[in-house]
């Protein structure tokens, strides 16, 4: 029981650490550092989903790509950050979810 | 290994851009309907017909559509007796584009209903994702 709670304390301090200092995922510990891992490859991944969508919008503009090309660019870049805001805001739960326990 | 969804918008994109070279081609096809020739005995416009094939794509393993080739139709001119027509020939016959608005018609009304087909699969997945998605924003 002691050993579970204790657990639960490192996990929260290891987030705690990682969150005011997010280039030491080592200190984190594996798991935590392979989900920032994770996570900083998703956000990697949709900031070139936007930059895609933002070129191809311009050379659709431009008259370079068919509205066909322009549409599916900008929904993709579309679903890719609504994927990473809800993500984002399941991650920020789940940590004010721990600062609200019950001490 | 791509996201089934993903591929789908992906495949349903291409057949949005086949169907419309299609209707392209329909287009040039009824605007140059009376396109004569410019000297007597000439040939006029002669109608355009586009294929499809499809197209295994590499990067994600599913097979898109694409145009194959825009080629010339070969059946015969039609004739008419015109003889103040630049293009009439010493007989006073014009001739005249192998092209039946009828057809193109058809072959318009055709691309409309597959462009809508293939709209409504784009519009269908994303339905689905953001279905899918909806679960992660409301269960808390």
């Amino acid at each position: 029981m002691i050993g579970a709670v204790s657990s639960v304390g490192a996990v929260a301090s290891a987030s705690a650490a990682q969150i005011t200092n997010s280039s030491s995922v080592t200190i984190a510990g594996n798991a935590v550092g392979d989900f920032s891992q994770m996570m900083t490859q998703v956000a990697t991944d949709t900031v070139a989903k936007l930059r895609t969508g933002e070129a191809t919008a311009i050379s659709g503009l431009q008259g370079k790509a068919t509205v066909q090309q322009v549409v599916e660019a900008v929904s993709d870049a579309q679903g890719s950050l609504q994927t990473v805001l809800a993500v984002r805001d399941k991650a920020i739960s789940a940590y004010q979810e721990i600062t609200r326990m019950t001490i | 290994m791509i996201d089934p969804l993903d591929a789908s918008i992906k495949i349903a994109g291409s057949g949005l851009e086949a169907q419309s070279s299609r209707l392209r081609v329909v287009a040039e096809n009824m605007a140059n309907a009376q396109s004569t020739g410019r000297v007597p005995g000439s040939n006029p416009y002669r109608r355009k017909t586009i294929t499809f094939e499809n197209e295994l794509d590499r990067s994600t393993g599913v097979d898109l559509v694409k145009v194959r080739d825009i080629g010339v139709d070969r059946t015969p001119f039609r004739t008419e007796h015109d003889p103040g027509n630049p293009a009439a020939d010493d007989q006073g016959m014009v001739k005249l584009p192998n092209v039946n608005i009828l057809l193109e018609m058809a072959d318009l009304r055709e691309a409309n209903r597959s462009y809508e087909a293939n709209l409504q699969v784009v519009k269908e997945t994303r339905d689905l994702f953001s279905m899918t998605l909806d679960i992660l924003k409301s269960s808390s």
